[in-house]
């Protein structure tokens, strides 16, 4: 199965297979997303999931403590952090 | 009628300046203090010279104080006793509220009167003068003033947390007697250590006055307004109390043998000023070297503020004298340690009866470095005069105990001995109705006047409540009576649900456990913000140490997961759940969770299993075992000690080689494979290297000559440009700790350096490290120059900034020989294992896009965002106001900071630099990691470098005049903008928001950059040098971190400052977030994506001079020393970090 990753920023419409990291995706697509420590503390990736929160892998206890210290909204994850399970439109935040 | 608190809600209040200023000034004789030996009694002066005192009061008004305060300050029969006068104290205090009261009276706004009490000449908490004494004589001056028209009490210039929780209560006393109910004030005064005389920090005074429910908390005195601002920062957050700022005219200095207090009136004032919008303050004014110029300077800038607002948020707390520590912690829960119990501890008892004082202070500070937060003090003793007791130890432990108290009794004079002992917020350890509320009242009286927090626990008339709604039901009628009768705040109240034992196998408390946890859960949901608490260990009673030991641990780990706060435990032994043998924890929890089946007792299990089990589970069990066994436990545990002496055993009976190929080997083969599972970190990788490390050591000498335990030789090298050393480092421990020789060659090394090296030591492979994102641009290069060589040696390549596709890609077309891709030193090693082992054939190199392969792009929008005609990217807009900064230029930061630690971003510490991540852990498991590793070893770190200062911190910073002209800026001369000083290029973005750092900055005309350096100092270098050479690896790798992190804190801080200084800090935001960028601008540092290129850290240090605080630039045109960081600072509220 494949997915549909659409970075908002540039409009860049990406298709990958389910299961694949954010962070590939963005890296292989050349989307406009800085990463920093690719091990979800230090926040540089934060991205809003504006469609298809729920088609992203669950968060782990390091991400969900970091985004906690930040008071940040449930739809704003760390794009090291994330899988695609399915069609998911990302905005990026950065920090 | 417009009283105090209309006013307040209406405008900032401006009070007086220094009062004793003015007196002094007119020079007062002998005869004007009625003869020798009245003297200095300031007071008098009110009945003696009224007009001075008038006078002074209407030059204050006059200037523009909506306020005087009474010249009263040391008014109380205490101080007149030393002038024979004690008994004058009540008729000056009337006489001086009266006179100012006139003075007010005859001005046509209204005008008020705030009556002056100083803290006296005696400390309470060092016991110069009893609890008693003190009260008495400030309840004399308090009824003075309140009957001599003062519209206010002003508890001020406190010095001593004790004394101003005497002084208040004497205040509302004296308001009780005289019902006329006034405002209280209370003002401390924070020296320039940081600290009160005593040594109490602004929050433990905020912690333990809040609950005495005062109305304004500020500061006066010792200092200048510059020098309250850390402090004040700390009341804005979280007091919930207006704040008032009566601060000195600048720290004094000494003119010609006169002291003189610097600032003047316009230096003065625009600094109070910028604390009361910045701080949210309520009141200002001055104390000592003020004058009515200076509050007239003050009052025109004091009418445009507006009433300050703030959101404070207030942790509830408990303080010892020194300091304030929060009720729940994260990770929970809250330790109080339980060995200072004359019930508990038989070590105790008999210090006790000893009356061993200082034996039970040991006893204490163990506790304190054991990792305790709260200490549980019981010095009940049948025989013994309990209130005595109290009294004595407490009179020694206040003040040399940093952690606050919980007081362990149930007779009521017992508790107040002891609360009017501890100057801190203590808990009072408890109340129950056991024999109705008679007297858990009498006790709640005592908590609200001496502002305690209370432990209640779930015991009511018909006695222990069982079940979990009989403890819910208690639980809810101690609420009522604590939080809606009492007032207390409901984080004050602690509900102990209580804990039985499981040991006794009685039936009735079988299940015990599982209402005890699922009463904490309900407590919790139903009784909003209360706190909850458990003695745990009771759970275990009569089983032995080592069952006890395991219970204990699951029992704290269960009811953590349920909800609960704080944990009477016995710090050195807190287990972490993870450490606990698996079918332990099965028996153990079946126990606790009552699983009975047909034919299965998990108690008689649990007896049975544990039956020959000793005390001390791990050494013990660990005697136990086989030798072998023990060597790679020892391994597996890190213990570099213990190891030596089973070393010594296995040798008479072992080949030294075997033992180490096999079992020591064996060992970190494991360690090796549970990091890669995520299932040990990397501290304790490191500890298994130091034992690795100690273990060899000792087995070498006994090496038959010729033969050799090692399997390969690797080169190691960081490469070229870049100066990242522990990487690398990491990598020559696990290697050289896995028989692996290793010749590291250090950092900054060129290709051609390496290669020489390995004409000279032939080795097996090439290990090549970087942490930049040039750095691995350089290894291709370096790739490129070795297949021109005709080299074939195999390279490893590993490094932050590299991915597996890049090297298995790119990396592998540019050599011949292998290429392999670390992602970690384990990866290493098995390269370097296969490598020797000679099964491994040269990988070929990935196809291009490999791991992209399925990634398609479908649409590349045409998003681009076109350039301004300026060249600028049109995505940044140009309408924000420039900032002006407060000078053109650079500075030094003259106040080197007081505590690096403030600002330390302690969440990337721990699990960026030191590697603590959860891995495959659970949320559990990872959380006692955090809470029985990560904690303990940042607190060991602090105080080793409190012992030992190795930090030398300095910092430049400065202002310049720039104008943006496409992708660079142009930097002006402040002197002369016609002047040149650099023109500084940034990388542009190919697509998307095409930014640059250059598009921050304004075009069309002269815009303000920040430049920041700052560095902790060469000591710092050296040590982290020297602890590598040593193979201190854990300390290494830890001290490696701290400093960098703490480098990263430093700059965080001159940042914050400069944010200040160019008044957008508006913005910041509290607690981690601030890390996370949460601020308006941004702060860029070369060797970073938005600005890889490290060459533009030359023009930086030159346009600081870092050369003047020892900064320099490498020939890689990195900063020495090491830990030392610069950075433009743009203030566009766009501008934010992106990659090019």
């Amino acid at each position: 199965m494949s997915v549909k990753v659409h970075f908002l920023l540039e409009d860049l419409l990406v298709e990958a297979p389910e299961g694949t990291p954010l962070q590939a995706i963005a890296d292989a697509a050349g989307a406009d997303i800085t990463f920093g420590c690719r091990t979800g503390s230090c926040g540089t990736c934060r991205v809003r999931v504006a469609e298809g929160l729920d088609r992203c892998s669950d968060m782990g206890a390091e991400e969900r403590d970091f985004l906690k210290g930040l008071d940040a909204p449930p739809d704003q994850r760390l794009a090291c952090q994330v899988t695609v399970q399915g069609d998911v439109d990302i905005e990026y935040l950065g920090l | 009628m417009t009283t105090l608190d209309t006013l307040l809600r209406d405008k900032v209040l401006l009070l007086d300046g220094g009062m004793g200023t003015q007196i002094f000034a007119r020079s007062p004789t002998l005869e004007d203090y009625g003869g020798a030996a009245l003297e200095g009694c300031v007071d008098l002066l009110t009945e003696r010279r009224p007009q001075w005192i008038r006078e002074i009061h209407e030059s204050y008004f006059k200037a523009g104080a909506d306020a005087v305060e009474t010249n009263t300050f040391g008014a109380n029969p205490l101080v007149l006793g030393e002038f024979g006068l004690s008994d004058r104290a009540y008729a000056l205090n009337v006489q001086a509220a009266s006179l100012a009261r006139e003075v007010a009276r005859s001005f046509d706004r209204p005008r008020f009167v705030i009556g002056s009490v100083g803290p006296g000449t005696k400390l309470i908490t060092l016991g110069h003068v009893g609890y008693a004494e003190l009260l008495a004589s400030y309840r004399v001056q308090m009824e003075g003033l309140l009957d001599g028209g003062a519209d206010a009490v002003l508890i001020e210039t406190c010095q001593d947390l004790g004394q101003i929780k005497v002084a208040v209560r004497a205040a509302r006393e004296a308001m009780a007697a005289k019902r006329r109910r006034v405002p209280l004030w209370v003002q401390a005064t924070v020296e320039t250590t940081g600290t009160l005389l005593v040594g109490s920090d602004i929050a433990a005074v905020l912690t333990s006055v809040e609950p005495l429910g005062i109305d304004v908390l500020g500061l006066n005195c010792a200092t200048g307004p510059d020098e309250m601002h850390a402090h004040l920062q700390t009341l804005s957050e979280a007091s919930p109390f207006r704040i008032s700022c009566l601060p000195n005219a600048g720290l004094p200095v000494n003119v010609d043998g006169q002291v003189v207090y610097p600032l003047h009136p316009a230096a003065f004032a625009p600094k109070v000023l910028h604390a009361a919008s910045e701080f949210g303050l309520a009141i200002v004014g001055g104390c000592c070297g003020t004058t009515p110029d200076h509050i007239e300077a003050l009052a025109a800038g004091v009418e445009k503020l507006n009433p300050p607002k703030r959101t404070p948020k207030l942790e509830r707390s408990a303080a010892s004298l020194y300091q304030s520590v929060a009720l729940r912690q994260e990770p929970a829960p809250l330790i109080v340690g339980e060995r200072t119990n004359a019930n508990g501890s038989k070590k105790f008892r008999d210090l006790l009866a000893a009356e061993d004082w200082d034996g039970m202070i040991a006893l204490a500070k163990e506790q304190q470095k054991e990792g305790a937060h709260l200490l549980d003090l019981c010095v009940a003793y049948v025989g013994r005069d309990e209130v005595r007791d109290a009294d004595e130890l407490l009179g020694r432990l206040a003040t040399q105990i940093t952690l606050p108290l919980m007081i362990d009794s149930t007779e009521v004079p017992v508790i107040e001995r002891a609360l009017q002992r501890s100057p801190g917020k203590c808990v009072v350890n408890s109340i129950n109705f056991e024999d109705g509320e008679g007297k858990a009242r009498k006790i709640l009286d005592l908590c609200k006047t001496y502002g305690a927090a209370v432990v209640a626990l779930t015991i009511d008339e018909r006695g222990m409540a069982k079940t979990r709604e009989e403890k819910l039901a208690v639980a809810k009628r101690l609420h009522a009576l604590v939080v809606d009768e009492y007032g207390m705040d409901p984080g004050d109240l602690i509900i102990d649900p209580l804990t039985f034992t499981l040991g006794s196998g009685d039936e009735e408390f079988r299940g015990s456990a599982v209402e005890t946890l699922e009463a904490l859960k309900l407590i919790k949901a139903e009784l909003p913000g209360v706190m909850t608490m458990l003695g745990v260990s009771n759970v275990s009673f009569g089983l032995n140490p080592a069952a006890r030991h395991v219970l204990n641990a699951l029992m704290l780990y269960h009811g953590v997961k349920h909800g609960l706060d704080l944990a009477i435990f016995n710090a050195s032994k807190v287990l972490p759940v993870a450490k606990i043998d698996s079918e332990d924890r099965r028996m153990v929890e079946d126990l606790i969770f009552d699983r009975r089946a047909d034919g299965y007792d998990p108690l008689k299990a649990v007896l049975a299993r544990f039956s020959d089990r000793k005390a001390s589970l791990a050494d013990d069990r660990r005697a136990d075992l086989p030798v072998l066994e023990r060597l790679h436990r020892g391994i597996l545990d890190g213990e570099k000690q213990a190891i030596l002496a089973d070393v010594d055993e296995a040798l008479r009976d072992h080949d030294p080689l075997k033992l180490i190929n096999e079992v020591l080997l064996g060992a970190m083969k494991v360690v090796g494979e549970r990091f890669g599972a995520g299932e040990m970190q990397l501290p304790f990788v490191l500890e298994s290297a130091e034992a690795m490390k100690a273990a060899i050591k000792r087995i070498e000498p006994h090496l038959p000559r010729e033969s050799t335990y090692q399997k390969g030789r690797i080169l190691l090298a960081t490469v070229k440009g870049d100066v990242h050393d522990i990487g690398k480092n990491l990598v020559d421990i696990i290697l050289s700790n896995n028989g692996f020789e290793v010749r590291n060659l250090g950092i900054k090394q060129p290709i051609e350096a390496i290669l020489k090296e390995l004409e000279a030591w032939p080795a097996d492979a090439i290990g090549l490290s970087g942490l930049l994102v040039k750095s691995t641009v350089i290894m291709k290069e370096n790739l490129h120059f070795l297949e021109e060589q005709a080299q074939r040696v195999p390279v490893i390549l590993g490094g932050a900034a590299l991915t597996r596709d890049y090297v298995e890609g790119d990396c592998r077309r540019s050599y011949s020989g292998a290429v392999l891709y670390a992602e970690d030193a384990f990866e290493g090693l098995r390269h370097m294992q296969a490598l020797v082992s000679g099964d491994s054939v040269v990988p070929a190199p990935a196809p291009a896009a490999s791991a992209a392969g399925e990634i398609k792009i479908i649409k590349r929008g045409a998003a681009s965002v076109p350039l301004t005609e300026a060249g600028q990217s049109s995505w940044v807009r140009q309408d924000a106001p420039t900032p002006q900064p407060p000078f053109w230029g650079v500075r030094e930061l003259a106040d080197a900071p007081i505590d690096l630690f403030e600002f330390l971003d302690e969440f990337a510490l721990v699990r960026n630099r030191w590697g603590f991540s959860q891995g495959a852990q659970s949320d559990e498991a990872f959380a006692a990691v955090l809470r029985d590793k990560a904690e303990p070893q940042l607190a060991a770190w602090k105080a080793r470098l409190a012992a030992a200062p190795l930090f030398q911190p300095k910092a430049r910073y400065g202002y310049f005049p720039v104008r943006a002209e496409g992708d660079a800026l142009r930097v002006l001369d402040p002197a002369d903008r016609t002047r040149t000083l650099a023109v500084l290029g940034f990388p542009r973005q190919g697509a998307g928001r095409r930014l640059c750092i250059a598009d921050f900055f304004r075009a069309d005309r002269t815009d303000v950059l920040a430049l920041q350096l700052v560095t902790l100092g060469q000591a710092a270098a050296d040590h982290a040098a020297k602890l590598y050479r040593e193979d201190g690896y854990a300390d290494y790798f830890a001290f490696h971190g701290l400093a960098t992190e703490l480098t990263e804190a430093y700059a965080e801080r001159l940042h914050a400052r400069i944010r200040r200084e160019l008044s957008i800090h508006h913005k910041d935001l509290p607690g981690r977030a601030l890390f996370a960028q949460g601020y308006q601008g941004s702060r860029y540092s070369y060797g970073y994506p938005a600005c890889p290129d490290l060459e533009g850290n030359g023009p930086i240090l030159d346009l600081l001079r870092g050369a003047e605080i020892g900064v320099h630039l490498s020939d890689s045109h990195q900063m020495d020393p090491e830990y030392s960081t610069s950075a433009l600072v743009a203030w566009h509220p766009q501008a934010r970090y992106f990659s090019v």
